[in-house]
Parts: C-alpha cells; structure tokens; sequence
C-alpha cells in the first residue's frame, strides 16, 4: 500500500484461506476438462496448479465447463509479448504460465504494477512504450488509454466472444471477466428484502443508522459514486453523500473489510463488489452473509477488468490473439474460481451462490468508460468531506 | 552552511580544487537533472488551477499534519537513535556486534508492512485484543491517526540516526574526553561539551534523512489513516491526475528546500577535531541490563511485531499456493546484487560531493551537496516516473535494465551516502593530510592513505544506509526493473498485494537474514578504522 494502488484489495487470513482453498483444492491428476489432452505434457512434470486449469474445480465443489471457445480452437501463439499487467501476479502468474507451456515459441515478458501505475507509465513512455497488451482490472484504467489514443482496434471475432455491453463500443478494448456492485447484509439482522431495491433510498433507509460501511478511497467504490454522477447528475449524488454521511456510515480501508465487517456484524450491510463476499463464504460457510442487488442503478453497475492492444505494439495480431485467449474457455472458467469473478462468455457460468449473469440488473445506457473520470469523483469525494 | 572558512591550507591549488568541483556539480547535475520532468509536468496544469491547488484549504491543512508529524518524528528518532549507539560504541554492552545489526535491521522493514503490522497487532480488534479478551478488554486505544503514524514513522527510520551517530563516535577522537574527565568533569558533563559537539553533524545528518523520509513517505500515513500530504498526492494519482500529481509533489519539494535551509542555518558552526584515537570505553556496571533491555525492546517491537504477524498467517494458512509464489533463491541474490551495486556508486558519487562540502565550503559547494538531498525527497513512484520518462525518450537502451534501476536508486538514496561522508570529513583534522604532504605525499596519496582510513566509518555508515534501504525499495523498482526481473520485496508485494500474507512472511525473514548477514560484512570492514 505504500504508493501504489492494490486491487483486488484484500486483508486477512480468511480471505488468504479462501484464495488458498480456491486454488489448491483437489489435486486429481488427469482430471479431464476442455483441453484435457493438451495437458498431459504439464501433468507429467507434476506442476498440479498450471495443469487444473480447465479442470473446473472450486470450493463449492468441480463442475464440467462444456461452453465457450477452448484454446485448442484459436490461432497458435508465438514470439515475445510484453504485457503490461495490472492485476496481480498471484491472480494471473498461472493462468500466463499455462499459456507459455502449452505453446513452443511463446514467451510473456510480463510488467505487474498496479493498472493506474502502469497507466501513468504507459503515458510518461509515450510513442517508445515497450508495451504490446495492457491488462487491467478496472474499465476505467482501459478508458483512459483509449482516451488518450494509446490504443488500436481489436479483431470483430474477439470482440463478439462477450456481450456489447462488456467491450468498447469503439472496439478498443474487451471485458474479460466481471464484478458486480452488491450490498453484502448480515443476515441475522436484515432478510433480503429489508434492502431497499433503489440506491437513492439508503440514505433515507433509517435502519442503516450508524449500521453501514463503505470504503471510498477504494477505486471500485469511487467507479460506484462516478456512475451515479453519470445516471443522476453531480447535486444528487453530493445529496446522497451527504445523507450517508448524516446517517452515521463507518469507513474501512477497503471492501474486503467491509464484507468481513458485515459478516462479523460489526455493521450491519455495507458496500461491496459480488467477489469479497463470496471470498468470505468460501473460507467461512456458515458466516450471516448475504448478497443483494439494487435494480438499474449505480448500485448494480457491473463493471469488467479487461484487456487491451497498445497503439506501440510490435506485433499487433500476436496481442489481439492474446487477448482473445483470454477469453477462451479455459482462461474463463480460471477467473472465475481463482477470483469469483463473473465469466463474460456465455457458457461459463459464475462460481458460488450468485444469480447468472442474465439476472442481473445493471443500469441501461451507462458506458463503461464514462466510469474513467474518477478525477471529478475524486473532487466531489472532498467537497463533500468523505476524502 | 558552515560559513566559517574552516581550513587554513597553505597549499594554493587545494584552495581551487577545480577537478572536485567538476566531479560535485557533475554528480549534482546527474541527480537534479531528471527531476525536470516535474517541472516540465507540472506545467502542464493551467497556472489558475495551479494556483488554487496549491491554497485551498485541504493541501494548507495537510501541509500543517505533514509538518507536525515530520517535527515529531525527527524528534523521537534522535531520542531512540543517539543513546542506542553510543552504548553500542562507547560502552562495554556485551555483543555488541550483535546489537549493532539488529537495532539497524529495522531500516529494511518496508513501512507498509511495518505499519500494517501494527495495525493487525494494536488495532482496536487485533491481536492483542484477542489475546486479552478473556480478561475483558474489549477494544484497544485507537492506534489510527498521529500517535500509530509517529510510532511507526520513528521504529522504522531511527536507524538513520542510529547508523550516522555511531560512525562518529566511532571515529571520534576519545582523547579529548580522558581530558575533559581530568579536568574535573562529570561522564555527563564531559558527554555535554566534548561529545555532543563533536557527534552533532552526524546527529544532524541522520536526523534530516529521518525527517525527509517522514516527508515523503506514503504507506504508512496510509495505513494509519492520516492526512499527511503524501495521502493527497496519492489519491491524484490513483485517479490519472498525473499532472496534478506532479504538482503537488513539487510543493512537497519546496517544504523540503526549506528543511535544508532551516537545517543549515541551525547547524551552525562545525568544529574541524583531530579524529581517531578511540579508546576510552565506559562500564555500564549495574546499568548493563537496563541497556540491554533498551535495545533489546527497541528491536523487539520494531522487527518482531511485524515478523510475529506474518508467521502467524503463516502458520494459519499453510495451504498450497499460487505457484507464482514459490519462492527462489534468485530474488535473494538479485536484491543483493542491486542493493551493493547501488551501495557502491553512491558512495563513489558521493565523495567528492561531501569532501568538497566539508573541506571548501561555500555557497556552491553547499548547493551541490542540498542538491543531492531533492531526489530523496520526492517520493518514489513520482522519482520512478521521471526516470521512466529520460529512460525511454532519452536513454532507450538502457530504459527497464539494471543500469537505469541503480542510477534510480543512486538518486534516491545519495543523501545518506553524502549525509554520513560529510559528518566524517567535518572530524578529520586538516592538519593531518597536510602532516603528510610535507612527508612527500601527493594530494591524492594524502587522501587515500590518511584522510580515507580516517572517515571509513563514516563511509562504511553510508553505504550501509543505502545497502539497506534499497533492499526495500518498492515503487522505482516496480516501474524500472526488466521484465520478469524479481528481487525479494517485489515478492512480498506480489504476496501481500494479493493478500497471500502468510507468503510475504517467509521473503520477509530472509530478507532480514540477507540484510543482517551484509550487515554484517559491512561492519567488519568498519575494522579498517583507526586505532
């Protein structure tokens, strides 16, 4: 946390336990998934971890994936890549180390920081940036590249794999998972329906009286306040601000806290994306911990982490065929057990006790790159005194 | 600025030392030169807006916590610092070779997960809380806010009083204070007028890098929820404000020109000493359990709060992992190759720097050794970015090498190279190197074979500093390094990033161990002192 943001945040023992159980859980080899065959190389050199990918376990128990594009259907790999990437080593080190492994002539010369940083670098490096593939976790960090036409056009094939609304509408860049905006509620104190269905009403909502928690300088909740600038306007959004404020509501450094304070009852609903709950469920089964949903609000945006081909690529088929990896099957069915995400090929379903992703409700109209401008977020944020 | 003209050399050309002079402002240049692209950048945010950025209340009032907490914390480490090492030079504390490493080891603690660590540990519903819950306790004092910020500022950057202080009692010549005592005075007396104006530069030194590190730092403020003027930096930049950004961080280099200005002007006047003659060692008698205690206590809750947090997840959670957080030998060997390799260049960058400051001052000798002192006040990423911006314009074949990441580190970390170097030089008496050019000796054979030997502690003390601080360098390092490349505290922020804590714990405590071991080393060459 020195200078550099940390996404997804998370503190904890449960929530390492959690990760832990995600990715060490079962270690049958042999185990047949989508590309089962391709495998058989990297299970005789016993490297359990690259080799479940596509297996389709998880800690709410294995299941067959039988939707999507498998790698084995996409063009091969090869030559050296530079990946700038903004979502963490832990999260992705396997799924690029798969990719390696299961080509001859592909090499990744990855770049971890975090996505505003590497932003930020991409922008100080101008037209001599190393770069070929951006990997971010947030649509804004993509926006801003696009915004500042550091981008190219990814191939139509790669973007119709997911839904218009996850890709650019320009075709610059593609979703390749998802996080839905939740309310995470105790459910010893609250039942599903005690949350009120429209964002706008919580600050009206008497039973969150000093009994809600947020973490504002956390940038999926600052993706949440921009959204609502968008849908409402600047007044009531500072409106709502200040209503939460007057309500009594409890700030914590970030989201995974607000869950686990929500599951300790410490309050009792909060703000939270989908993935910090069921993080917490997956290490503590019996934890009071429910997910609601807002309906067609900044409350229930769905935002994506995504994926991107920079305008200095060497080699720009080799990165939009990156891209399109993945978004494959194997790679889809990955994020969605390593980080609960939400798969945004249609076929691989989500992980844990979440609606599909046709339930959902997110807000109509709203682009997702209208969520880049966390600047006037920001600034609205300290004229309210929340930052 | 000493103003004092100091040195009365009877030799002409030492007066007009036009190579050193050369050697400074070219090192000066080296270091100021890429922090331009501030400028250049800041610029680009429209004078109005600057104007008001730069006045509105918030960066007004954050400006007055960054000062509070830099006063306080300053304050603390000389408290810490200067006792520690005068009873690990000038007393009879047993091992004290071992206390020595350990009470600077701190040093290589990254804050954040100094200051996380404490939060898990005080917080109001820590560990200790847990532990004394069955008494009743049910919730901790708030360690949020100035008192954690302080504490953990201080735990963490004492060393650099700690390490410049005991490089000056080391050297110093103990003769003076055999007869200081046979003139009557008490062991405090003598320690009041013979000691404390002898050590007093380096004390400064050492105090002004712990008050410009406490400056520029952004985790823990972070951590501990306090609205120092980094927190403001920090969040322009998470929202893409990078001009802003850029901005607001040249403010916080002009507080730190006025900390350089406000410290030369109390520094007031240096006293040139015959240096070297060390004997004279005091017995602590019924006082050397306390003393160890002292150090014992300080080194506990600095390294062992931490270390205990991680090896508790550790032990909580062992699990199989994401591979990607095997650990390997290389990263190990890879902090330690960068770390000596930056060690060593900026003591040699740093030499001519602090001798002619030392031994010449005037108005530009004293600019070029402030000069070093600005990129050590920027903070990190925004250095990391300057360097990102010459190195792929400017110097693209070295840009994302190991030589762009060291010349990084150089800038950062010179000053404690300089800031140690010049308190020794200020020790050494002039009379000496000249005793030996009426011998026969060249300048430079004068200076290699009595001015050397005579600051080596001081230098030893320097690289020292570097050696440790950039091992747990973070931010120029994660924007700088080559691909793939890894050291050990890029591992422990893949790990902790991801919130894998129970895997920082194990990079963490070798970390220690590599650092203790160089340490070690370091130490052992301080040997080649005088006697």
């Amino acid at each position: 946390m020195e200078d550099y943001d940390r996404e997804p945040r998370g503190h904890g023992r449960r929530r390492f336990i959690a990760a832990a159980a995600a990715v060490g859980l079962g270690s049958l080899a042999g185990c047949t998934g989508l590309g089962g065959e391709d495998e058989t190389e990297t299970d005789s050199t016993g490297d359990e971890s690259v080799s479940q990918i596509g297996s389709g376990r998880s800690p709410f128990g294995d299941r067959d994936i039988t939707g999507g594009v498998s790698i084995s259907e996409m063009p091969d790999l090869s030559g050296e890549l530079t990946l700038y990437s903004g979502r963490g080593e832990a999260l992705v080190g396997e799924l690029i180390t798969f990719f390696e492994e299961y080509y001859d002539d592909f090499t990744v010369r990855p770049r971890y920081n975090s996505a505003t940083e590497l932003v930020n670098q991409i922008l100080t490096e101008g037209e001599n940036s190393p770069a070929d593939v951006f990997f971010s976790v947030n649509a804004g960090s993509l926006g801003a590249l696009k915004d500042e036409g550091r981008t190219q056009d990814l191939p139509t094939d790669v973007l119709d794999l997911v839904r218009d609304e996850f890709h650019d509408p320009d075709g610059q860049w593609t979703g390749t998972s998802g996080r839905a905006r939740t309310v995470p509620f105790n459910t010893d104190q609250f039942a599903d329906s005690d949350i009120p269905d429209d964002i706008m009403a919580f600050p009206e909502t008497e039973a969150f009286r000093d009994n809600i928690g947020w973490a504002p300088t956390y940038s999926s909740f600052q993706a949440f306040i921009t959204a609502m600038r968008v849908l409402e306007g600047d007044d009531a959004t500072k409106e709502w601000l200040q209503g939460m404020q007057d309500l009594g509501v409890t700030e914590y450094n970030d989201e995974f806290l607000v869950s686990q304070a929500v599951a300790d009852g410490e309050v009792g609903a909060g703000f939270a994306n989908h993935y910090y709950i069921q993080r917490i469920l997956a290490g503590r089964t019996d934890a009071p911990l429910g997910t609601a949903f807002t309906s067609g609000d900044a409350g229930s945006i769905f935002n994506v982490a995504g994926a991107l081909v920079l305008d200095t690529a060497d080699d720009a088929d080799l990165g939009a065929n990156f891209v399109r990896h993945l978004l494959s099957a194997e790679a889809q069915d990955y994020f969605a057990r390593t980080t609960f995400e939400y798969p945004l090929v249609s076929g691989v379903d989500p992980i844990g006790e979440l609606p599909s992703i046709d339930e959902l409700n997110p807000p109509e109209g709203l682009d997702l790159t209208q969520l880049s401008d966390l600047e006037g977020t920001v600034r609205l944020l300290r004229e309210v005194g929340v930052l | 600025m000493a103003t004092e003209q100091q040195t009365k050399t009877g030799d002409g050309e030492e007066q007009q030392p036009l190579g050193l002079t050369v050697a400074s402002a070219a090192v000066a240049a080296a270091v100021v030169i890429p922090l331009l692209w501030l400028v250049k950048t800041a610029l680009d945010v429209g004078f109005v807006e600057a104007l008001e950025l730069v006045t509105r209340p918030t960066t007004v009032e954050v400006l007055l916590n960054s000062t509070v907490l830099v006063v306080l914390v300053t304050t603390a480490c000389i408290a810490l610092g200067v006792p520690l090492a005068y009873i690990t030079v000038r007393t009879d504390l047993p091992f004290k070779r071992f206390w020595t490493i350990v009470i600077a080891l701190p040093l290589v603690i990254p804050s954040y997960i100094g200051a996380f660590a404490f939060v898990s540990a005080f917080g109001p519903r820590g560990v200790f809380q847990r532990l004394l819950a069955p008494f009743g306790v049910e919730s901790l004092p708030e360690i949020y806010g100035l008192p954690g910020a302080v504490l953990v500022l201080t735990l963490y950057t004492y060393p650099y009083v700690f390490i410049t202080t005991r490089a000056a009692l080391k050297s110093m010549d103990t003769t003076l204070i055999d007869a200081a005592r046979t003139l009557n005075h008490t062991r405090w007396e003598a320690f009041k007028r013979v000691t404390i104006p002898q050590i007093r530069p380096a004390v400064a030194a050492g105090g002004l890098l712990a008050a410009l590190y406490a400056l520029s730092d952004f985790g823990t403020p972070a951590i501990m929820k306090f609205d120092a003027f980094t927190r403001v930096i920090y969040v322009e930049f998470g929202s893409f404000g990078r001009d802003t950004a850029t901005l607001l961080s040249l403010q916080l280099v002009a507080v730190t020109l006025l900390i350089l200005t406000l410290e030369s002007q109390i520094r007031g006047e240096e006293r040139t000493t015959t240096g070297g003659r060390s004997g004279n060692v005091m017995e602590l008698g019924r006082w050397k359990y306390p003393a160890i205690g002292f150090a014992a206590l300080v080194a506990a809750v600095a390294l062992v709060v931490p270390l205990g947090i991680l090896l508790t997840w550790f032990a909580q959670g062992v699990a199989e992992t994401s591979q990607s957080l095997a650990f390997q030998p290389e990263y190990a060997f890879n902090s330690v190759l960068v770390a000596a390799a930056t060690a060593g260049a900026a003591t040699v960058a740093g030499l001519p720097v602090a001798y002619l400051a030392a031994r010449h001052p005037s108005r530009m000798s004293s600019v070029f050794e402030r000069a070093t002192y600005v990129g050590y006040a920027v903070p990190g990423v925004v250095l990391g970015l300057a360097l990102v911006f010459f190195g792929s314009s400017y110097a693209t074949p070295i840009y994302q090498t190991l030589y762009l990441l060291v010349f990084a580190y150089v800038i950062r970390f010179l000053p404690q190279a300089v800031g140690s170097l010049r308190a020794s030089f200020l020790r050494v008496d002039p009379a000496l190197p000249e005793a030996a050019r009426t011998l026969g000796e060249t300048p430079s054979g004068a200076f290699r074979h009595v001015t050397l030997p005579l600051v080596a502690p001081g230098l030893f003390g320097g690289a020292a500093l570097v050696f440790l601080t950039t091992m747990k360098e973070l931010p120029a390092t994660l924007l700088l390094r080559p691909a793939g490349f890894k050291t050990l505290v890029t591992h422990i922020w893949t790990a902790y990033a991801a919130g894998y804590f129970g895997q920082a714990a194990v990079p963490a405590l070798i970390l220690l161990f590599v650092s203790g071991l160089s340490m070690l080393v370091i130490i052992t060459q301080e040997g080649y002192d005088v006697k």
